[in-house]
């Protein structure tokens, strides 16, 4: 390692607490010292716990039929021929479960299973729940349930999903939520600014990905009532609340027993198999597992909002900003899931690290037939930056300013106020990095 | 059909049909759990065993083709009260997040330092390249494969001595 990148790292590690290094003021017991984590004996041994690892006697499998058009109006389900497998125990579609409600994470607005007459929204749809006494068993007789449906237009695009001729994907139409912003005089700000610059930015689908796929097992104890379910989740008290009040259960009836969780990232902060595995065991009897495929897993479960960013950015003449204005609009996908907030969230962030006084934002979640988009690391942040840190390079390229320079003028200092208007009233060292960066990299200055 | 093995040092014979995988067999018929399935397709490496000496995807060996085979798992190194100094190390460097790949990272591990004791931070890097993990950035998985390096090389010398 180079003198510069060691130091470079050194100071990486001191600015990020992702590791100690010497110097840093100790606490007695745990900050600034290395602690081993208490979980990674079982985690090197393959002693640990995961949903899959755990296993019953006498134990069903379960295997979900999905959509099989992310548009479609569900004519007619066959599953006379599937169960006639060796080895299915019981196939379960909706006109069994009448009284199951829907479930979601901000708007509860994911059916359970599809019913004959009512729509599949996207790829991932529910339409039955196979249990069987083999996974192989569970497989073919899904794989044999036959399905009719009458196909509607596919909207992948939330700009054809806001235009007014669309088909609604739901009920209320397919605006989920809609946000503003507004502080100061923009329209006043924008006309005094020496440069005002509009660009469009777009960013893309993106999995989580965690290592382990969703998975999980449940048992039904009749005598109390009570259904215990061993699966990740990454809001356990949440989850149990909605699995409950799905299958009108109270909450002391649900039991969500959290194994090791193999990742999540934010994909885990939804309902995955928990309402199926709950209704298996109830119906069987039986201990039930379901796990979800890799495949299966990226159909069905959330993904990073691809976000429409519309930035107005007014500098004046000596690189100060002046004025910001941010259309945000996120591609939620067939169902809300944390859109209504991951929008807010972004918006929020719409001018980054930096200080503007007059604002005016509005975002929007708006449903298409993609999978659902929902929490992943950052929650809406990520997308923004990429367009704001682009919108300063610009100005600082139009203004001829170094852009550290053009950074170091609009950054956050102590008492600056975030458009959402709270005060940063401490430990606010953006200022220090840009120009600690700027030496550890022997910034020559970005000028043309 | 009827097919033989030694798993970890112990020989087992079990019935399978053609189309069970290594990694059902290993995991269901010998719940040795610690293998895992991150994408059946061979591709994240969290399925990983030592077979015949080499490093195997068991998600993509049909069982019948492991008849006679020898196969080491995570399960075959060391146990909590006497881990192998692979997995010392990754306890100790903070190698271990969600632990979902670490199974096959430690016997990644351990192949390459089988082959090569001393390696550079580039070998390490190699060797490893056949398993994802999607928590910690490799960075302290390379540091806990280079400080395992450092210990077997003092046991190793100790034994000479």
């Amino acid at each position: 390692m180079t003198d510069q990148s060691k130091r470079i790292k050194d100071y990486f590690c001191k600015h990020t607490t992702r590791c100690t290094i010497e110097g840093v003021k100790k606490s007695k017991r745990f900050v600034g010292h290395d602690v081993l984590k208490a979980d990674a004996w079982d985690k090197v041994t393959g002693d640990a716990v995961y949903p899959d690892d755990i296993s019953f006697d006498d134990m069903l499998y379960i295997k979900i039929k999905r959509a099989v058009h992310p548009h479609a109006i569900l004519k007619d389900i066959d599953i006379s021929r599937a169960k006639k497998v060796q080895g299915v125990v019981d196939i379960i579609v909706a006109e069994d479960i009448p009284d199951v409600r829907q479930f979601g994470l901000i708007i509860r607005d994911q059916p359970v299973l599809i019913a004959p007459g009512e729509k599949m929204r996207y790829m991932g749809d529910a339409l039955a729940i196979v249990v069987a006494e083999t996974k192989e068993a569970a497989k073919k007789a899904r794989d044999l349930i036959k399905v009719k449906v009458e196909e509607l237009e596919v909207i992948t695009d939330p700009f054809r999903a806001m235009e007014d001729d669309a088909p609604n994907i739901h009920p209320d139409g397919n605006i989920v939520i809609t946000h503003h912003l507004n502080r100061g005089d923009v329209d006043t700000a924008f006309k005094d600014s020496a440069i005002v610059e509009e660009n469009r930015y777009q960013t893309q689908f993106i999995d989580q990905l965690p290592m382990q796929n969703e998975a999980g097992v449940a048992l039904y104890d009749e005598r109390h009532g009570v259904v215990d379910i061993w699966a990740a989740t990454q809001w356990l008290h949440d989850t149990q609340a909605d699995v409950a009040q799905s299958l009108r259960l109270s909450k002391d009836q649900v039991r969500i027993i959290q194994p090791t969780i193999g990742g999540a990232f934010g994909k885990k902060e939804d309902v995955s198999v928990h309402i199926h595995l709950a209704i298996a065991a109830m119906r069987t009897g039986r201990p039930v597992k379901l796990c979800f495929t890799r495949e299966e897993s990226m159909i069905t479960q959330s993904k990073r909002h691809p976000i429409t960013i519309i930035n107005k950015t007014g500098v004046d003449r000596d690189g100060y900003l002046t004025a910001w204005e941010t259309k945000f609009i996120g591609d939620t996908g067939a169902y809300a899931s944390s859109g209504p907030a991951v929008v807010h969230k972004g918006m929020y962030h719409a001018t980054g690290p930096y200080n503007c006084p007059n604002l005016r934002g509005v975002s929007h979640a708006v449903y298409t037939n993609n999978t659902y988009a929902g929490a992943m690391r950052g929650f809406g942040t990520a997308q923004g930056a990429f367009a704001y840190e682009q919108q300063m390079d610009i100005l600082a390229h139009k203004l001829n300013m170094d852009p550290a320079e053009f950074r170091l003028k609009n950054i956050y200092k102590k008492d600056s106020i975030t458009p959402n208007g709270q005060q940063l009233t401490h430990s606010v060292n953006a200022e220090e990095t840009i120009k600690r960066v700027m030496e550890l990299s022997d910034w020559k200055g970005g000028r043309k | 059909m009827q097919i033989t093995l030694t798993v970890n040092g112990e020989q087992r014979e079990l019935e399978v049909t053609p189309y069970t995988r290594l990694l059902d067999l290993l995991r269901e018929d010998l719940g040795l759990t610690g293998v895992k399935e991150g994408c059946g397709k061979g591709e994240c490496g969290a399925c990983t065993v030592i077979m015949n000496g080499e490093l195997t995807a068991s998600c993509l060996v049909p069982a019948p083709q492991a008849d006679q085979a020898e196969i080491i798992t995570v399960e075959g190194l060391g146990t909590r009260d006497n881990l192998h100094p692979i997995q010392e190390s990754f306890v100790e460097a903070g190698a271990v997040q969600c632990g979902y790949c670490i199974p096959g990272m430690v016997l990644a591990g351990k192949r390459l330092l089988d082959e090569n004791p001393k390696p550079t931070e580039k070998e390490v890097r190699y060797g490893l390249s056949g398993n994802i993990c999607r928590c910690t950035g490799y960075a302290k998985i390379i540091d806990a494969v280079m400080l395992a390096a450092d210990k077997l090389a003092v046991e190793g010398s100790d034994s000479n001595d």
